[in-house]
This record gives structure tokens, C-alpha cells and sequence, in this order.
């Protein structure tokens, strides 16, 4: 199988970047769309040529790590699947692949496909925790829970923080990922005593982080590998009317 | 703590908007006097605009509405600019038509070809009833502000039947996607209910984009 990639190529978070196409040979379709990259990688090394970088982890399609926009789709062409479990047979022989980071202002190019989305992160610390006292875990029963609660609960924490919501939304809200964060925790007794200060806080950090606001475009719960529904914005959004009122 | 300017502006589009929604069911119930035969319509558009230029609680309601026109589209501008700085850089490759409606994309785009239609509509109208601005309107028989006559010569000129009629499809589009999005902005999350209010902004959207795109027409061949 032989394909074009067309690979958006930075040194650095300055430099200007630009689309450099690279025709690879020898692909089969059953290797990963990663696995792709790793075979031009080392044709890069053996041409001594700087690889191109890009993030991975597991491969597993669980940690949340690897994350690309390809051929205009975040995580490539199907829905709710992350970019490791994409595999060359999604293409064609004789395919051009145009492969670029996540854009968004909030998370800005460090290398070649590698974006810094540690905005995230500053949002999870706002709030996205309990304040519980460590020690052996309560016995499961003292804190009845409906199933139909905690499955709601279990579907938000599925949120692998991948940013495709971010990088897919032409407004590049973070709207879906902080929605998933705090339904999780507030739908849920353990997280209900901090439920205003956690609204309040993660929402105010999604704000200055610069991240735009959500016009439900849709796209975001399309893209999302764990398929969480934008329904969970219109949650936040009676939270973040409830915490104005009650926090 | 903070103002949760996405929120609060958010919040301000939805109300707003689901406001004007109400206003155009009750406009388009109006304009469906027009429908009827030349003189009953005549007779009964020209009482029911004065009764509602009369009526100080409708006065009430039109500052309500100017001014939620204007809260909608100044909030719309402030979410986009703010929008726009937050994704700057676009991409070499976009398929957002394979996750997206292309309406829900270019709400901004539609928006502004609707509030060029509201101008126009405005000066075809309002100004010249409400301001005085241009050639004077005649009184009817019964003595009412001859609205009526105002309408009908407007929609005797194709060129403005064509323009309302071509505008009622970005209204359409506008509604489909902003009576939805509005319910889930204001924090409205139950899925069934979301699922029934989707259909109901479909039906709604297509009542209002074919009922004020068709009456033009009708007029125009009356």
C-alpha cells in the first residue's frame, strides 16, 4: 500500500509551520494509522531527516494521548474512535492523508503534530476532585446509589481529556470535556458537597483559559472517542445556573 | 466569583432569541389576514395594526422587541469575535459537514443575511408608518391607516417577492438550529424532552420559513 502524507511540519511553538508531503511505500493495511507514522519515521531517520513528532501512549485507545486532525476529522474519518485504533485500511491505495495538529489558541503547537493541552490540566485542578479523608475505602453499600445515576456518572468520567471536542469545534470550546468533568462528580453524592465551588471554579478556568463558548454545533460529541453526549453541556449549563443561585 | 461572560452571554442569545421565536408565531398569524379575500383583508389588517399601535401594552412589548434584537445580535457579535480569537488559526483540511449541519456552523453568516432582511423590512414599513418617512399612507374607508394598501403594492414589486420570499430560508435555518440550542443553553437536559424539542424546532422552523416566504407570493398573484 502506498500512500501521500501530507504532515503540517514546526520546529517550535514560534516557528511559522507549514504542510510537507511525504510519498510512503511498503504500508500494509493492517498496520495502525501510529504504526504508519512510526514506518516514515524510521524512513526519515535512515534519509537523516528529522522525524516527525507526535504523541502516543497506549495504543489502546484509552489514555487519551495520541490525538491528530486527519483528513479534516479529528482522530481521522470514523466517529468516536481515538486516532490509535484508526487503521490503514480506513484508506485507499494511492490516498493522500493530510495530517495536522489540534488548533485551538488554548492549545498552542509545540512540535510538528504535538500540541500543549495542559489547559486541561489547570482546569482538572480547579475542582475536578472530592476532598475525601484517605485511608481504606468505605464500605461499598453506606452510600446508596441508583444505578441509573451512577451509570450517568460512569458515562461523563469516560472523558479521556484527548481534546478532539476542543480541536474539532470551530468555536474551540472546552464546553464538552469540563461538562464531562463536573457531571461526573457533581451527579454523585461523594461530589456533592463541593458542587457551586466546583461548578464555579473549573467554568471561570475554562473562561480564562481562553477557550470560546459552545453554539452546539454537534460536532464535538461526534468526534469524541468515548462518544459523550452534548447533552452533558446543557447540564453544565443548569449547574453553572444553580451554583449562581444556591453557591 | 467571576461573571461567566460564556455563560451570561449565552444565556442573554437563548432568551432573547426564544423571545423573538414567540413574536414571529404571533406575526405570521397576522400576516395570514393577508390571505383572505382584498377587502375583508383590507379591512381587517388596518383594524388589527392600529389596534396594536394603540394598545400601550403592545408599545411595551415593541421596546421589549427592539431591544432584544438588538441584546441578540450585539451579544452574537461579542461570542463571535471571542470565537474567532479562540480558534485563530484554521485548518488546511476541515470536513465539518461529516459532524456538524453546515446551519450550525454559520449561524453568524445566516444571522447577518437575516438582520440585512430586518432592515429592509423595517424601512418598507416601519419607517414609513410608525416615522412618517417617505410618501404618506391613506386612510382606508373606515378611517384606519391603510396598512393593507402599503403591504400589498410592496408585494406587487417581484424584486421585494423575491427578496422576502429567498430570505425566509436563512430564517428557517436560523429557527431549526436556535429554537433547539436555545433549550439546551438556558440548561434544559432531559433527553426524551430534548429529543421531542428538536422535533418541534424542525416543524416550527418550516411553518415560519415556508409561511413568510409563500405569503408574498400569494399576494403577489392575488
Amino acid at each position: 500500500m502506498q500512500v501521500t502524507f501530507k504532515i503540517w511540519r514546526q520546529e517550535g511553538p514560534n516557528d511559522k509551520g507549514a504542510i510537507k508531503a511525504y510519498e510512503v511505500n511498503g504500508l500494509t493495511e493492517d498496520m495502525s494509522f501510529l504504526e504508519a507514522l512510526d514506518h516514515l519515521n524510521e524512513l526519515l531517520v535512515l534519509k537523516d531527516e528529522k522525524v516527525i513528532a507526535y504523541e502516543y501512549d497506549c495504543r489502546e485507545g484509552i489514555c487519551g494521548q495520541c490525538g491528530v486532525f486527519i483528513n479534516g476529522r479529528a482522530h481521522g474519518p470514523h466517529d468516536n474512535m481515538t486516532t490509535c485504533q484508526l487503521h490503514m485500511r480506513s484508506f485507499k491505495d494511492g490516498d493522500t492523508i493530510v495530517v495536522e495538529p489540534w488548533r485551538a489558541a488554548s492549545f498552542p503547537v509545540l512540535k510538528d503534530l504535538i500540541v500543549d493541552r495542559s489547559a486541561f490540566d489547570r482546569i482538572i485542578e480547579q475542582g475536578a476532585f472530592i476532598s475525601a479523608k484517605t485511608g481504606t475505602a468505605p464500605e461499598a453499600n453506606a452510600i446508596p446509589i441508583p444505578k441509573e445515576v451512577s451509570d450517568r456518572a460512569m458515562d461523563a468520567a469516560a472523558c479521556i481529556g484527548c481534546g478532539a471536542c476542543v480541536a474539532t469545534c470551530k468555536n474551540s470550546s472546552a464546553a464538552l470535556f469540563t461538562s464531562a468533568k463536573i457531571n461526573h462528580l457533581n451527579g454523585l453524592p461523594q461530589g456533592r458537597t463541593e458542587e457551586h465551588k466546583r461548578v464555579a471554579e473549573m467554568t471561570y478556568q475554562m473562561e480564562i483559559e481562553g477557550f470560546g463558548s459552545c453554539t452546539f454545533t454537534g460536532a464535538c460529541e461526534v468526534e469524541c472517542p468515548e462518544g459523550i453526549s452534548i447533552i452533558n453541556i446543557a447540564e453544565m449549563n443548569a449547574r453553572v445556573a444553580k451554583s449562581k443561585v444556591f453557591g | 466569583m467571576a461573571l461567566n461572560q460564556l455563560f451570561f452571554r449565552k444565556t442573554v442569545i437563548a432568551g432573547t432569541g426564544l423571545f423573538l421565536c414567540i413574536f414571529l408565531v404571533v406575526h405570521l398569524s397576522a400576516n395570514c389576514i393577508l390571505l383572505l379575500p382584498e377587502e375583508t383583508a383590507r379591512g381587517l389588517y388596518n383594524s388589527y395594526s392600529t389596534t396594536l399601535r394603540e394598545s400601550p401594552l403592545i408599545k411595551l412589548v415593541a421596546y421589549l422587541l427592539y431591544l432584544s434584537i438588538i441584546l441578540h445580535v450585539i451579544y452574537a457579535l461579542l461570542i463571535t469575535l471571542r470565537n474567532r480569537k479562540a480558534s485563530p488559526q484554521k485548518y488546511v483540511m476541515n470536513n465539518s459537514k461529516e459532524n456538524s449541519t453546515w446551519t450550525s456552523q454559520n449561524m453568524g453568516l445566516i444571522g447577518t443575511m437575516i438582520l440585512l432582511f430586518i432592515v429592509v423590512h423595517l424601512a418598507n414599513f416601519w419607517a414609513r408608518i410608525k416615522l412618517g418617512m417617505g410618501e404618506a399612507v391613506n386612510l382606508d374607508a373606515a378611517g384606519h391607516v391603510d396598512v393593507y394598501e402599503v403591504t400589498s403594492a410592496l408585494f406587487h414589486n417581484i424584486y421585494y417577492v423575491i427578496f422576502y420570499t429567498v430570505l425566509a430560508i436563512p430564517l428557517a435555518l436560523h429557527l431549526h438550529h436556535g429554537f433547539k440550542s436555545a433549550f439546551k443553553t438556558l440548561g434544559f437536559y432531559h433527553k426524551k424532552g430534548l429529543r421531542i424539542v428538536a422535533k418541534i424546532a424542525l416543524v416550527y422552523a418550516i411553518i415560519m420559513g415556508v409561511g413568510f416566504g409563500i405569503i408574498p407570493f400569494i399576494v403577489y398573484f392575488k
